[in-house]
């Protein structure tokens, strides 16, 4: 059962939130929640009550994110360049510098660290929006480099240099982000 | 001989790229070897590719429907009122 005017109250938020995380620009979220919900309007009759009405919500609202990264891949030049050049660096004997650590948290545990989900959260907002696209389908939403590939039209080993690059400069910003607040 | 030479000439600079291609697509056995080789003789690079691995782990997390991270960021209050009105309008 579809209760539609509990919708904005209930599910905006979230659906924002979630779509924030996946594109930089806070307008285009807003936007995507907006078609979200107009979209929800008119296809009430598809849903079938076989899941709840906030699954039913986020499966339409995935759809349209999908939708918007397919239409914005035009706008979006995904070659490399030499803006992209890895940020990390190395000592004479070629050890990287500074040394990386393990962010005084127990790796097994780190993903459920709230605080440095944030940091994350806020270190992609650094990324450009290149490597925050690409980062967001690999890491978030979990494409296989080869759905990449295909559907973006990257070549598989620019991907890999620059899917390397951007955790680099995630890595980087979590390090002076996380570790320096002490 | 040659092989053993090159896994153990292999600085951290030429080796950490892999760590991240590991991560993408599977390498070929060769690499796989000399990345292996490297990561057990080499602390830095273990470390950096734990790190790696918990930015992975923290952006599924981060990607999640109920995900708490950015709880405090939410949708304009303008959005919602139009929302609200368009919803009673259809309804």
């Amino acid at each position: 059962m579809l209760e539609p005017e509990t919708w904005v109250e209930n599910y905006a938020d979230m659906l924002y939130r979630y779509t924030l995380v996946r594109v930089k620009d806070p307008d285009v979220a807003d936007e995507l929640v907006q078609v979200t919900f107009f979209a929800a309007l008119k296809s009430q009759h598809t849903f079938a009550g076989k899941s709840t009405e906030k699954t039913w919500l986020f499966g339409i609202l995935k759809h349209k994110i999908m939708d918007h990264f397919r239409s914005a891949k035009k706008n979006i030049n995904l070659d490399i360049t030499d803006a992209d050049a890895d940020r990390i660096q190395f000592d004479l004997a070629g050890h990287m510098t500074p040394s990386p650590n393990n962010w005084n948290v127990d790796p097994e545990k780190a993903s459920e660290n709230k605080e440095l989900a944030q940091v994350l959260a806020k270190c992609m907002n650094g990324l450009s929006e290149k490597f925050h696209r690409l980062f967001v389908l690999k890491e978030i939403e979990g494409l296989s480099s080869e759905e990449i590939c295909k559907e973006f039209n990257v070549k598989p080993t620019n991907l890999w240099v620059m899917l390397h690059r951007a955790r680099n400069q995630l890595k980087l910003c979590m390090e002076s982000n996380w570790l320096t607040k002490e | 001989m040659s092989l053993l030479m090159s896994i153990f000439k292999m600085t951290c600079k030429d080796v950490y790229p892999l760590i991240s291609e590991e991560m993408d697509h599977s390498l070929s056995f060769s690499r796989r070897v000399r990345l292996k080789m490297h990561l057990a003789i080499c602390n830095l690079c273990h470390v950096y590719s734990k790190q790696l691995q918990m930015l992975r782990n923290l952006a599924r997390n981060l990607g999640k429907e109920n995900s708490q991270a950015i709880e405090k960021k939410t949708l304009s209050p303008d959005t919602k009122e139009k929302l609200q009105k368009y919803i009673k309008e259809k309804i």
